[in-house]
């Protein structure tokens, strides 16, 4: 059952409100979310503990984040790493990547898309090889990028298919146009305030998954955006 | 006007007129001086008369000199005033030239005489003539002599000037280069080149701390925008929405959305401007354009924009992050002002990138369109687009231009 992924995770970040909303964000039943303030909180832990995936600011008081990364990797933990930086500089990006993040997410960003992220890498770590994601009828090959309902191939395109991946990351959670928009089409687009081909693309996954026979798990939340939820 | 012109034509004028008046004066001294030779000459002659007469008692025979004749006539006793008078010469018959004359009068025997001395002043003109030929040839020469020496002199003299000049105009705020030190003995130079060596410092330190001001701001704002995004992705978890609420929701994501991405503008730009980014490699623009019209698809079909691409293969040599920046700008821009229904024609070359749009019926100001936060109205962008556009080009060389050819709005790069 690869759709009920725990996660053990710790939140290195100094912000106490971003700190706070992604430890809610992210607890949920079976989930385990640890956090650490400073830098010498957060190699306490490290050193103590293991964990799925880190997420880690890199300006900490008392101390760089990439010196914690750099202490993971020197000890051979196996720690799935996401940078959250506020640095949105191409050589930080890189730095972080060379030296054994799994990703890097730049500030400000959406709690969904955070969430897929950590999905990913944690996706990437437990399943070492199996590509296969599992939710109720659906399964999806994360490798070749096709998915099956009921063992029977449908056909997505490459948004739909990034948008159902988004969504199961994100069960149970609503989740905004705008947090929508910027992941399937990245920070370019901040065009209006007019998201109607979002609109026309869930339509499109939805119509695709029940005519294939699956349930409609995807419901419209008040009009800011759309909840996928298997209840 | 040019130095050298205004100098060159303040100093003719003046070297002319002082000239011209001395000329006059000359000519008059010279006039008079020689015209009190002829006058003396006739006086001796005078004299002469006067003491033949006094000798011989009789009037003294006449003969042809030279440049002098002598005539007598009976007149009324005391009719003639002594005087000196400009006449005529009577050189051979019919042949006159200017002389001088003296009349006087002499009393022989009883009998009154008019006396008339003429003498030739044709030598005296030659003289004068020459002397004024003289004078105008040494003005002449002296213009000359002046013109060749102030050219000379200025330019050599104003060389430090022209290289202190160069320097400004060469100077950018933006660069990271000094302005060379003008070697002159020259002391008011030396001050200019000082004075502009100390305001373009401080222009720089200036402009670099505006800078760390503007990105230290930015970075600043980035945690708090972050915790308002992540508080509202976690607000919309809880639930029972009103419709009320929900619109109000929406409207705080849209202007989040938009304070992070000026933000990010903000941060971009800094960092272009720093050359922060140096990922230098060699890309295919055709390819690239082709992914990002591919990633922006649903956006053109949404606003019913038809695209219509000419490209050819053309390789640059630039950072990708910032290639993909500049042109998914100048599309985003074109979707951006469009209107339903319209068009982007996009042409690549060698030579250049065009990207054209339908839109609004009126050129843009192009002076102004490039200046950060210019916005038209209605525009929902962060009027720093075409800013980054710009200074990315001008990172890589390139240019960046605007036209406005009815029925579209263009934007040209050339490489």
């Amino acid at each position: 059952m690869l759709s009920f992924v725990y996660m053990k995770l710790l939140i290195i970040e100094d912000e106490e409100g971003l700190r706070e909303s992604i430890e809610e964000y992210f607890t949920e039943a079976g989930n385990i979310c640890e956090t650490a303030a400073t830098y010498s909180a957060a190699v306490t832990k490290i050193e103590l503990y293991r964990y799925d995936c880190i997420l880690l600011d890199i300006t900490l008081p008392g101390g760089n984040g990439i010196s914690i990364l750099k202490k993971l990797k020197a000890s051979n933990y196996t720690d799935g790493v996401l940078i959250i930086s506020a640095k949105n500089s191409l050589d930080d990006r890189l730095e972080g990547l060379d030296l054994g993040a799994d990703d890097y997410l730049v500030k400000p960003f959406h709690l969904s898309e955070l969430k897929a992220r950590v999905s990913a890498i944690i996706r990437r770590k437990m399943y070492n090889g199996s590509n296969l994601l599992v939710f109720k009828e659906i399964s999806i090959d994360l490798q070749a990028r096709t998915l099956k309902v009921h063992d029977k191939p449908v056909k997505f395109t490459r948004k739909e298919f990034d948008l159902l991946i988004y969504f199961i990351a994100n069960k149970g959670k609503v989740i905004s146009k705008n947090a929508i928009a910027e992941h399937l089409w990245g920070d370019g687009i901040d065009i209006a305030d007019n998201f109607d081909f979002i609109y026309s693309h869930i339509k499109n996954v939805r119509k695709k998954l029940m005519e294939a026979g699956a349930n409609d798990y995807i419901q419209a939340a008040y009009g800011m955006g759309y909840k996928f939820t298997d209840q | 006007m040019k130095l050298l012109t205004l100098y060159n034509r303040v100093n003719i004028i003046t070297t002319v007129v002082v000239m011209l008046i001395t000329g006059i004066i000359y000519y008059q001294a010279i006039s008079w001086i020689l015209n009190d030779q002829n006058d003396k000459a006739l006086k001796v002659e005078e004299d002469e008369v006067f003491d033949y007469v006094k000798l011989n008692r009789q009037l003294p025979q006449v003969f042809e000199s030279k440049d002098q004749q002598i005539s007598f006539a009976e007149a009324p006793a005391n009719s003639v005033k002594r005087e000196f008078i400009n006449t005529q010469y009577q050189k051979e018959k019919n042949e006159y030239e200017s002389g001088r004359g003296l009349v006087s009068s002499v009393t022989v025997n009883g009998k009154y005489y008019k006396v008339l001395i003429v003498e030739s002043k044709v030598e005296t003109e030659d003289l004068i003539q020459i002397i004024f030929a003289i004078t105008i040839g040494v003005i002449l020469l002296l213009l000359l002599v002046l013109l060749v020496a102030n050219r000379l002199i200025l330019n050599r003299l104003w060389q430090p000037f022209y290289s202190i000049l160069r320097e400004l105009q060469l100077f950018n705020v933006t660069e990271n280069r000094e302005i060379a030190k003008t070697d002159t003995r020259i002391e008011e130079f030396n001050q200019l080149n000082q004075a502009v060596t100390l305001t373009t410092e401080k222009a720089k330190l200036d402009y670099k701390d505006l800078k760390a001001f503007t990105e230290n701001a930015s970075h600043e704002l980035l945690t708090p925008i972050a915790v308002i995004n992540s508080k509202l992705d976690t607000l919309i978890q809880t639930d029972n929405f009103s419709e009320r609420q929900s619109k109000l929701l929406n409207d705080l994501y849209g202007a989040v959305s938009r304070l992070s991405r000026l933000n990010q503008s903000l941060l971009l730009l800094v960092k272009i401007e720093n050359r922060l980014l140096h990922d230098q490699q060699s890309i295919n623009l055709k390819t690239l354009i082709e992914e990002l019209l591919a990633q922006l698809e649903d956006i053109f079909h949404d606003k019913q924009i038809t695209v219509s691409t000419t490209l050819d293969n053309k390789e640059v040599t630039a950072s990708r992050y910032l290639m993909e920046i500049l042109l998914n700008n100048l599309i985003i821009n074109a979707v951006r002002h469009n209107h339903p229904g319209g068009e982007i024609i996009i042409d690549l070359n060698t030579d250049s990138f065009t990207i054209k749009n339908t839109g609004d019926a009126h050129a843009l100001p192009d002076d102004k369109i490039f200046t950060r936060f210019h916005k038209s109205s209605g525009s929902d962008g962060s009027g720093l687009g075409l800013t980054i556009s710009k200074q990315i080009c001008e990172n890589f060389n390139f240019s960046l231009n605007y036209q406005y050819l009815l029925p579209h709005h263009t934007f040209i790069i050339k490489f």
